[in-house]
């Protein structure tokens, strides 16, 4: 066996048991505040787990959703949880009709994996057509192209989710503005952070879009680090969070799904629905992730924020 | 890249995944809030390692994730801090100003 077989066992070993205990801890850790701190541990190893599988740009999301956004998510949820609610974690029917479908989605993953052809599906489809996909990087020609339809929906079904956390506001709150305005020490720690950390994240947020192109990132990527520079700044107090009957926020929020649906419709033209003509394929794309990108952003911030909560009405 | 420094680049990236078993130590036994969260920012950083010592030993595009991860992982103390302001709003720098 040669050193670097033994060093990749080694390291997967550590992995695998890390990943493992993490999980578990995440399900098992009473009381819940540290469960949630599990589960941002294991987004940070299972970004690292994506990255051996070769899979960069999972492992792009994951470290930005799993390690980054869902954290925050997750602990400005419990910050919410009423004390006094708290249940007894017990195991009974529910749990465990729940545990029972969940090892069976797991087996038929599993399964579903093993039982995939040699070699590596439709991988040489994809690498014999990339040049006229209009991108470099497999996966974004996959996502903008080859299977676009998926993406198109995807982009729609995080502006339905939207919908349904908007649906939970008050009818006297509607109109008005998720949550208080932050405050902070100025000149503190926090309110520094607030200054210092974005205009790095914003330069972060677009590279990886820009970089999609040719390299793993991408519209999605991206559009969670933007979206994770958003709630920082409306954290830090720096600004509001806008009202959710803005024009402007419902124009950003569509501006996506709709260009996508509008260059999906000029290609009826072309042949098909979604079809892209490889001498304008490059520009629609980039059109595309710009678009997306920018809604994907606005979209994500606005789900963390949650319903409106206030009364004030919009000017 | 010869292959003796692939495997130790791998090796040392065993080795930082290793430490961070520390920190899962810390994140089960706290026992402050604090330290648990402080444990999960040393999981961030240690990531960050370990990724950069992946991306030297297989490809460098790689690093990107550990570009965000460095960029984000900070996002849950900012999260924790909140939770721990009165009302969820505020900065506890700000209460403690006063005492």
């Amino acid at each position: 066996m040669t050193a670097v077989a033994l060093a990749d066992i080694a390291f997967d070993l550590i992995l695998c048991a890390l990943l493992l205990s993490a999980a578990l801890a995440a399900l098992s850790r009473q009381p819940l505040f540290g469960a949630v701190i599990f589960f941002i541990v294991y987004g940070v190893f299972a970004a690292i787990a994506w990255l051996r599988l070769g899979a960069t740009d999972v492992a792009l999301a994951e470290a930005a959703i799993g390690a980054g956004l869902t954290g925050v998510l997750l602990l400005g949820a419990m910050a919410r949880l009423d004390a006094a609610a708290h249940t007894e974690p017990g195991f009974g029917l529910a749990e465990a009709l729940t545990a029972i479908a969940a090892v069976g989605v797991t087996l038929g993953l599993g399964w579903a994996f093993l039982a995939l052809p040699e070699p590596g599906g439709l991988q040489q489809a994809v690498a014999a057509n990339l040049a006229q996909s209009g991108s470099e990087n497999p996966v974004t020609a996959v996502l903008l192209n080859f299977r676009a339809w998926d993406t198109l929906l995807e982009s729609i079904v995080l502006l339905a989710a939207l919908i349904g956390v908007w649906a939970l506001a008050d009818d006297a709150a509607w109109g008005g503005r998720p949550g208080l305005r932050h405050h902070t020490r100025p000149g503190g720690v926090l309110a520094s952070f607030g200054r210092v950390l974005p205009p790095m994240g914003l330069l972060v947020g677009v590279y990886l879009v820009w970089a999609g192109a040719s390299q793993p990132g991408g519209a999605f990527q991206g559009g969670t680090v933007l979206a994770a520079v958003w709630l920082l700044v409306a954290m830090a107090g720096v600004v509001r969070a806008p009202h959710v009957s803005a024009t402007w926020l419902r124009a950003a929020l569509v501006a996506g799904p709709v260009v996508f649906l509008a260059v999906g419709l000029a290609g009826v033209a072309a042949g098909a629905f979604l079809t892209l003509p490889p001498d304008h394929a490059k520009a629609l794309i980039v059109t595309i992730e710009v678009t997306l990108t920018l809604s994907i952003a606005i979209t994500l911030a606005a789900l963390v924020l949650g319903p409106p909560e206030n009364a004030e009405q919009a000017p | 890249m010869s292959g003796w420094l692939t495997a130790w680049l791998t090796f040392a990236a065993a080795i930082a995944l290793l430490a961070l078993a520390g920190a899962l130590w810390r994140v089960w036994h706290g026992p402050a809030p604090a330290d648990r969260m402080m444990a999960a920012q040393l999981v961030g950083t240690g990531g960050v390692a370990v990724v950069l010592l992946l991306a030297a030993a297989n490809d460098w595009g790689m690093v990107d994730v550990a570009l965000v991860l460095a960029l984000l992982a900070a996002f849950a103390a900012v999260a924790f801090v909140k939770a721990e302001s009165s009302g969820g709003r505020g900065d506890p720098e700000e209460e403690s100003a006063d005492d």
